[in-house]
Order: C-alpha cells, then sequence, then structure tokens
C-alpha cells in the first residue's frame, strides 16, 4: 500500500540523518578537542594543563566505562591498575633507564596483567561481590606500594623522568588526546564487534547468556583484562607526565571520581564519560585553584551529582544527548509523514 | 462484601485485565476459574494491592479499596494467600504464623488463632519450629493459608492452593477451606482444578483473556458445554 | 516415608546454629591458649571484636533487609565519633577544672554515646527518607548497583563535607575515664578499652534480643526474607527500611563514639571501620547478620595475630588473599547467606 512503502522510505530518510548527524556531531567534537587549546582563554599554560588532566580523565573513565557499563562490574579498585601502570613505567625509567615511550606498554602489559590475574579469581562472584573484591585488591595493591618502600619509595614519593624535555603543556595534551582517540577507538570498535554483543549479553542477563552457550567468565575476564590493561597505559602517561608517585594515586577516592564521570556522562555508552570528563574536570581544577581554601569541595560536588544522575537521570549526559537526538529523530518523521500524506492526496494514483 | 466493577489492571507495558465484573457477597465461597494466564492471579493481586488497577473500582463491604497499601489491606479483613506463598523460609512455622499476626495487638486472640490454624493443620503443629524452608509443598501451602488466617480476615484470597500437590495433599487443603468457609470466613478461591472446585464452592466465575465469560452456581458451570469441553475434558 | 520426615526434622536453625557456635567456640579457645601465651593478644581480640561486631552486624542487617550494600556505613562511625567529641568536650573541661566531682568522672562519657548514637539513628532515616526511598520510586533495575553507587557518592560528600567544615585535624582526648588501668590475665587494660568491649557486648546482646524476639525484629528479618510476604503480613515496608538503616546507622555511630579515645576523631576515621566491617560481611557472606557477629571476632583475632607475627609489610595483602581464597572454595561466605536471591544478578 502507498502509505506502507511512504512510512518506510520515512524510516529510512530518518534514519540516514540521524547516521549523518551522529558523524557530524562526533567530528565536530574531534575538531573541538584538537583546536580547543589554540582558543583562548585555553591556550594559557594553566588551562592547558587542565586540559591534560581533563584528557587524561576522559580515557580512564572510558575505560572504566568498557566494564561497568557493558558487563556491569564496577571495578572499585580501578585507580590502583592506574597506578601499577604508573609505577611499572616510571620504576623501568628509573632502575633500568627504559625509554618512557616504551615504558607506557609495559605498564599497560604489568597493569593488564594483574587484572587478568583478578578477573579470573574475581569474576566468578555475583556483582556486589566482585565489586567489594576488586576494592579489597586495589586497598592491596596500594599497600604494597606504600610499604615497599625500597622500591616504590613508597609515601615520600618516586621521582619520573618526563615524556618530553619541553615544559609546555601543549604537546602534553596532544599525545594524551591521541591516546584518549586510540582509547575510545580500540574499545567502541571492540564493542561493535561479536565480543562486545557477548558482553552486552552477559551483562543484561547471564543466565541466558550461559544458556546461549556463552562461557561468561572467560567474556568477563578479557572485559575486564582489558580495561586495567588501558588504565595501565595510561597510568604510565600519568607518571611520565606529573612526574612524581604517590601511592595515593591509588586511594579508593579516585576511583569514585572516574566512577562519578563515568556515570554521569552515560554508563554504557562510552563516548558519555569521554565528553563530560571535559567540562567536569576544568571545573574541578578551576574550583581547586580558586578555592584553595575549600578543599575537596570538588569532591562534594562529585557526590551530589553521582547521586542526582543515579536518582533521577540514570542515562546520565550522554542519555540526555540521545533523548534530544530522539526528539529531533521524532520531529523529522512527523514532518515528513505529514508531507508524504499531502502528496497522496494530491495523487491519488499508484 | 467485595465488588470489582470494568477492572482493567496490568504490568508495565502489557495489561492483563479487561474490565473484569464480579463479586462476592458474606459468607459465600466462590471460584475464579480459566485457564492459564487469563488474569486470575492479576486479579487477586490487584485486589490485595500489588496491583495497581488503570481503571474500574474494585470495593470493600461499600468503601473503595484502591489507593490502599498492600500492608494496610489485611487490617481491612482481607487475607491473601498467594500463589507463590512468599513463606519467610528461615523462620520456623510457629514465626511464620507470628509474623501473619503482625497487625494484631492481643495476644489472647494471637494464640486463639494460633488453636485454629494447628486445628485445621495438625501437621504444622507437629513440625511447628521446623523452618519453613525445609518444609514439603503441601506442608507450604498449609502454613502459607495458616498464616493468612492469623489476623481473622473476613475475605479470604487464596491463589491455586492445589498447585503442584499430591493428592492427599490438595484434599487437606480443600477440607480446609470447607472447613474455614463453614465458620463463616469468605472465600475467593483461584484455581486451575475446575472438577473438585466446582463442586465445592456455592458460585464461581470463568475468566478468559482479561474477561469475565461465565457466572454461576457450581451445578450450573458443571453442566455448562463449554465448560465441560475447554475444562473438565468431557 | 518416615526417614525422609526424621531427617527434616532436625531444623536448620539448628545445624547452622551449632556450625556458628563451633567456631566461636575454636576461637575462645584459641584466645584462651593465647591468654597463657600472649594474653594482650586476648585483650586487643575482644576490645575490637565487639565493635567490628556492631558495624560488621549493622552493615549485614541493611544489606539483609534493604538490599543496599552501604558503603557510607564508616561515615557513620565517622559522625559518631565528632558527635561524642563535641559532647564530650565541655563536659571534660567542667572535669578538669573541677578534680572532685567524681560522679562527672564517672558518668560524663556517657551522654556523648548516647547523643551520638541518637544522631547516628536519625542521619539513617534521613538517608532512608531523602535518598533511598526515591531511588525505590524511580528506580528498580539494577537496585544492588546503583545503591551501592549512591553510597559511594554519599561516603565521598560525607568524608569532604566534615573536612571543609571541621579541617583535617584530629580531634579526639587522650581517655574517656582518667582512670588507673584495670589487670586482666596480667595484662595492663585500660577503663575505657574494658568499658567499649562491656558497650559492645550489652549492644550486641540487646541487638539480637531485638531481632530475635520482638515484634519488629521479627518483621525486619521477614522483609529481610520476603518483601512481598511482609506486606501481605501487614508490615509497612518503607517504615522498617527507616528502623532498619536508623539502626543500623545509629550502632555505627555509637561505636565511633566509644572508640574515641582509641580512634580520634578525623575525615577519614571511618576508612578502616568500614573496610573491617565489609571484610567481615563478605567473609560470613552478606545479609548474614548472626555470622557477622561471630566472624567479627574471627576477623579481629585475624587482625590481632597478624600484627604481631607478620608484621605491617603485608597488613593489606594478606586478608585480601585470604578472602579471595574463602570465596573461591565457598562463595557465599563462611557461614552462608540466608537471604532473599534478589542479588543474584
Amino acid at each position: 500500500m502507498a502509505t506502507d512503502t511512504a512510512s518506510t522510505s520515512v524510516a529510512r530518510t530518518v534514519a540516514l540523518t540521524r547516521v549523518r548527524r551522529n558523524r557530524v556531531f562526533a567530528v565536530s567534537l574531534v575538531v573541538i578537542a584538537i583546536i580547543l587549546p589554540l582558543i583562548p582563554p585555553f591556550n594559557g599554560q594553566d588551562y592547558q594543563r587542565y586540559l591534560v588532566a581533563a584528557a587524561l580523565m576522559a580515557a580512564m573513565a572510558t575505560a572504566f566505562d568498557f566494564t561497568a557499563g557493558y558487563i556491569d562490574i564496577v571495578n572499585f579498585g580501578f585507580a590502583a591498575f592506574v597506578g601499577v601502570g604508573a609505577y611499572t613505567a616510571g620504576l623501568m625509567a628509573v632502575d633500568f633507564g627504559i625509554s618512557p615511550w616504551i615504558g607506557l606498554f609495559v605498564g599497560a602489559a604489568v597493569s593488564g596483567f594483574v587484572g587478568l590475574l583478578t578477573g579470573m579469581l574475581v569474576l566468578r562472584l555475583r556483582g556486589i561481590y566482585a565489586a567489594v573484591i576488586t576494592w579489597f585488591v586495589g586497598l592491596a595493591l596500594m599497600g604494597l606500594a606504600r610499604n615497599m618502600t625500597q622500591i616504590t619509595r613508597g609515601s615520600l614519593g618516586l621521582n619520573v623522568p618526563l615524556l618530553l624535555d619541553s615544559s609546555d603543556n601543549l604537546p602534553y595534551y596532544y599525545i594524551i588526546l591521541g591516546m584518549l582517540f586510540v582509547t575510545l577507538g580500540v574499545l567502541m570498535f571492540v564493542i561493535r564487534s561479536r565480543l562486545g554483543l557477548a558482553f552486552r549479553a552477559i551483562g543484561q542477563n547471564l543466565q541466558a547468556a550461559r544458556a546461549s552457550g556463552i562461557n561468561p567468565t572467560r567474556f568477563l575476564v578479557v572485559n575486564f583484562t582489558l580495561s586495567c590493561a588501558f588504565a595501565g597505559w595510561l597510568g604510565g602517561f600519568y607518571a611520565h607526565y606529573y612526574g612524581i608517585l604517590t601511592p595515593d594515586i591509588m586511594l579508593t577516592s579516585h576511583t569514585v571520581e572516574i566512577l562519578a564521570v563515568a556515570y554521569i556522562g552515560g554508563r554504557g555508552t562510552l563516548w558519555g564519560p569521554a565528553i563530560v570528563a571535559f567540562p567536569l574536570t576544568i571545573g574541578v581544577e578551576l574550583m581547586r585553584t580558586q578555592l584553595s581554601a575549600l578543599p575537596g569541595l570538588h569532591l562534594v560536588l562529585y557526590g551530589l551529582l553521582l547521586i542526582v544522575v543515579m536518582i533521577y537521570r540514570p542515562g546520565g549526559v550522554a542519555g540526555a544527548i540521545r533523548g534530544v537526538g530522539h526528539w529531533l529523530d521524532r520531529r523529522q518523521e512527523a514532518r515528513l509523514d505529514r508531507e508524504a500524506r499531502l502528496e497522496e492526496t494530491a495523487e491519488p494514483t499508484v | 462484601m467485595l465488588r470489582l466493577t470494568g477492572l482493567e489492571a496490568g504490568y508495565d507495558f502489557l495489561q492483563v485485565l479487561w474490565g473484569v465484573e464480579l463479586h462476592v457477597e458474606e459468607g459465600e465461597f466462590v471460584a475464579l476459574l480459566g485457564p492459564n494466564g487469563a488474569g486470575k492471579t492479576t486479579t487477586l493481586r490487584t485486589i490485595a494491592g500489588l496491583v495497581e488497577p488503570i481503571r474500574g473500582s474494585i470495593t470493600f463491604r461499600d468503601k473503595p479499596l484502591s489507593g490502599v497499601a498492600p500492608h494496610q489491606v489485611s487490617s481491612i479483613g482481607i487475607g491473601y494467600v498467594s500463589e507463590s506463598l512468599n513463606l519467610f523460609p528461615a523462620m520456623s512455622i510457629y514465626e511464620n504464623l507470628l509474623v501473619g499476626a503482625h497487625t494484631v495487638k492481643d495476644k489472647a486472640q494471637i494464640a486463639a488463632q494460633l488453636d485454629l490454624v494447628f486445628q485445621l493443620f495438625p501437621r504444622l503443629h507437629e513440625r511447628r519450629d521446623q523452618l519453613a524452608g525445609t518444609l514439603s509443598g503441601g506442608e507450604r501451602k498449609m502454613l502459607a493459608i495458616g498464616r493468612g488466617l492469623m489476623p481473622s480476615p473476613s475475605l479470604l484470597l487464596v491463589d491455586e492452593p492445589s498447585l503442584g500437590l499430591a493428592p492427599m495433599a490438595t484434599l487437606t487443603a480443600f477440607e480446609a477451606l470447607k472447613e474455614l468457609h463453614q465458620r463463616g470466613v469468605t472465600i475467593l478461591l483461584v484455581e486451575q482444578n475446575v472438577n473438585t472446585t466446582l463442586h465445592l464452592v456455592d458460585r464461581a466465575y470463568v475468566l478468559e483473556q482479561g474477561k469475565i465469560v461465565l457466572e454461576g452456581t457450581g451445578e450450573q458451570l458443571l453442566s455448562d458445554s463449554h465448560v465441560q469441553e475447554a475444562y473438565l475434558g468431557i | 516415608m518416615t526417614t525422609a520426615t526424621n531427617l527434616r526434622k532436625v531444623p536448620l536453625a539448628r545445624r547452622f546454629m551449632t556450625f556458628t557456635w563451633g567456631v566461636i567456640g575454636i576461637v575462645i579457645v584459641t584466645l584462651v591458649v593465647f591468654a597463657f601465651v600472649q594474653p594482650s593478644i586476648l585483650v586487643d581480640t575482644l576490645v575490637t571484636g565487639g565493635m567490628w561486631a556492631l558495624m560488621a552486624g549493622g552493615l549485614a542487617l541493611v544489606f539483609g533487609v534493604m538490599n543496599i550494600p552501604n558503603f557510607a556505613h564508616g561515615e557513620l562511625f565517622m559522625i559518631g565519633s565528632f558527635v561524642a567529641f563535641l559532647v564530650f568536650s565541655p563536659i571534660q573541661k567542667a572535669i578538669l577544672g573541677d578534680p572532685t566531682a567524681t560522679a562527672l568522672q564517672v558518668v560524663g562519657p556517657i551522654p556523648g554515646m548516647i547523643i551520638a548514637a541518637l544522631v547516628g539513628f536519625l542521619v539513617g532515616v534521613i538517608l532512608e527518607l531523602l535518598l533511598f526511598q526515591p531511588l525505590r520510586k524511580r528506580n528498580r533495575e539494577g537496585w544492588v548497583m546503583n545503591s551501592f553507587l549512591l553510597t559511594a557518592g554519599l561516603s565521598v560528600i560525607l568524608i569532604n563535607g566534615y573536612r571543609l567544615l571541621f579541617g583535617n585535624d584530629y580531634h579526639g582526648f587522650p581517655r574517656y575515664w582518667d582512670v588507673h588501668p584495670l589487670s586482666f590475665f596480667g595484662v595492663s587494660v585500660s577503663v575505657d578499652r574494658a568499658m567499649v568491649f562491656v558497650i559492645a557486648m550489652s549492644m550486641i546482646l540487646l541487638f539480637s534480643v531485638f531481632l530475635q524476639r520482638t515484634r519488629t525484629g521479627r518483621a525486619m528479618r521477614a522483609v529481610a526474607q520476603d518483601e512481598t510476604g511482609a506486606q501481605m503480613a501487614g508490615i509497612n515496608l518503607n517504615r522498617i527500611f527507616m528502623l532498619t538503616l536508623g539502626l543500623s546507622s545509629g550502632l555505627a555511630a555509637l561505636a565511633g563514639a566509644a572508640l574515641l579515645s582509641i580512634y580520634p576523631s578525623s575525615p577519614d576515621v571511618g576508612l578502616q571501620p568500614l573496610y573491617l566491617a565489609w571484610y567481615v560481611v563478605i567473609l560470613a557472606g552478606l545479609g548474614n547478620v548472626p555470622g557477622a557477629i561471630a566472624g567479627a571476632f574471627i576477623v579481629s583475632l585475624l587482625q590481632t595475630l597478624s600484627v604481631y607475627y607478620v608484621g605491617l609489610g603485608w597488613v593489606d595483602v594478606l586478608p585480601t588473599a585470604i578472602i579471595i581464597l574463602i570465596l573461591l572454595f565457598k562463595p557465599s561466605g563462611l557461614f552462608g547467606s540466608e537471604v532473599k536471591g534478589v542479588w543474584e544478578q
């Protein structure tokens, strides 16, 4: 019937528009991220420091969301895995003179390996048990870092050579931005693959997934390991950018920060946390410098935002953006439907 | 006593009841029959306040029942024995019954009801310290009915007491319900065991796809051709 | 038929209780042995074990009844600690100003503890009303993880809120009761520590009696085992939830108050109790309140032993390794969790 073909073509048009719109959205975000540090006020050294921190947070939140948003496991010791990568990279450089660039990847490998071990042991357990045990593992790792002072220098701090010789923040920004794009790219690719389908199936209904022949534990471990490997890789950058490491990098409150960014951004989207990390981190850094008399205020705000998101907007910012997209889609659909119907009444043939 | 008018109800995106009309008078023993998925359990759950109606009304003793929270339903005088029983598995039979009497202030009354329950179900008295989670199917049904009786309800809603039970246990359950009816408790019974039920009750309704399709006394329905074909295999 | 019914006649409760009492018995024997080898171990274990039992018991209760893994539990300890400090400060000034006020010296610390417990209770009730009731109404999916993350956010707010308002400094007193220490098995025990033990034991007793023998306690246990069944029995769920979170928070605050002279108040003072409470609860089995109480003593013993014999280096790694091992073999915890399987996912 005419109306049917008309409605399917409407649907197709809307879908094509949506795809194009998403592409434009993504590309413009990438462009903005690239040119941002060249625009005032972001071209000041202070702001460029914030941008580096923001991009780093964006990448970490993305890696965190890969586990929390897709296989429904909250890695509550995430900051410790970042720390493992950081210390590995740092110690490689300090004790063995290995180039920081290689150290990044060694850090990723070691962190991934620790993640693999943790995953194998812990992921058999149910959600909340797994979350709490990863928390314990994180605390244990932090304890090791604190107490093995002959290796890590503990709370005195480990001085680490920087990635680049210049003290200019701009090149660091582009490096971490590149790392962010790689993280996003790889993880999104995995999510769209059959591996990702398995992740989502397991995350949503463990029993059904098992019944479909998927061995959940293996997939859980792969996901967890990958997430920890990226954490370690980013930890390596942290070490070679900030130049000094203390065990405090592994504090649970840092995991909660990353977690907050991930959930406020939109759990299970990967890009939501990445986008939201920028305004949040820059805002936090501004707060830290302007309101230094009020320490920890930014954490209070993170906590409040997290709670508000959990209760009132579980989809986070990404959910809101998606909502806008749907609204645009429906508006276009309604318009095209009207046009199609007008055409029909004008030409009652077919 | 209980009147449902044009009741429409369902879950999230699935509407199950499409205008149910039924009534139960004081002292009656009425059954709600029908195939699986017809909405019998939903009807009882809506009366008990566990499901919010979309449209229509429920009145109990001429007072509207909508908007009453589930935990208040028992203090109004309606007892509900669910299909899944909802027992407390880590508590003993005795404790389960005590919890059933949560809204009863008078200790003597609680003791009296306990006696009644143990009279109706001597097996429960034998095993009063046994944990509910370790009981057999029949014992669990007995306990569920017993717990529902603790606040001395005037109307008892019972959902599929014979489900999954061996014939002996089914008999005990039905005997107990008959006894209760004789003591003056009004009963609305949902059942799949059509034959025995129709011999037991005063009146019955047949619910199919969320609507009442038949109504009549036990004998009337036993001789009804549709009932015979669809439910009695005759 | 007869044999089967006879077997079923041994109530599960009795078997479970034997196991728990057995473990407690072993712990007691070990302690007695150590009392003669190293008496201070006995004392330390009993003193801290009692308080961790209160913390862990409350945590287990909230998880069992409300299905909330409370990550902000340690912050209630922090609140109780600070409230006790506020209340006792003026009293202590009065005592120092007048050394003959013996009545004040004896009774002085008590109001702080009582008020701390009450404040804790109120905070619990408010949290249920402000946070969990709305969450329950709006978002029932993934409740366990969502409420867990919510409490994580809450914990961050409370710790940093405290830091903003009261600073990073420690607030405390060297002693609640400024008297000579007692002698116990040849070990010198300060009156403070002895009182901590007495308070903990009495509260554990009261708490257990409340849960097992009162109508409301029974209602709480009913809600923990089957929410719908509890509603059908006429139990008001919202009221039980408020009471449960209030009770759990009140106990945690009381622990903070009682331990003020040993653990002075600071923003981070709740972190170790949080970790210990969680460790006990996971070890014993989530939602299992008696298991949590027994487990607290076991963990306390392990902690005391490891501090004495293993030293500080492995203090975090060893417990983690132990608990992972135990969970590998018995995923529902040492004593198992006997509550609703809603968190099976």
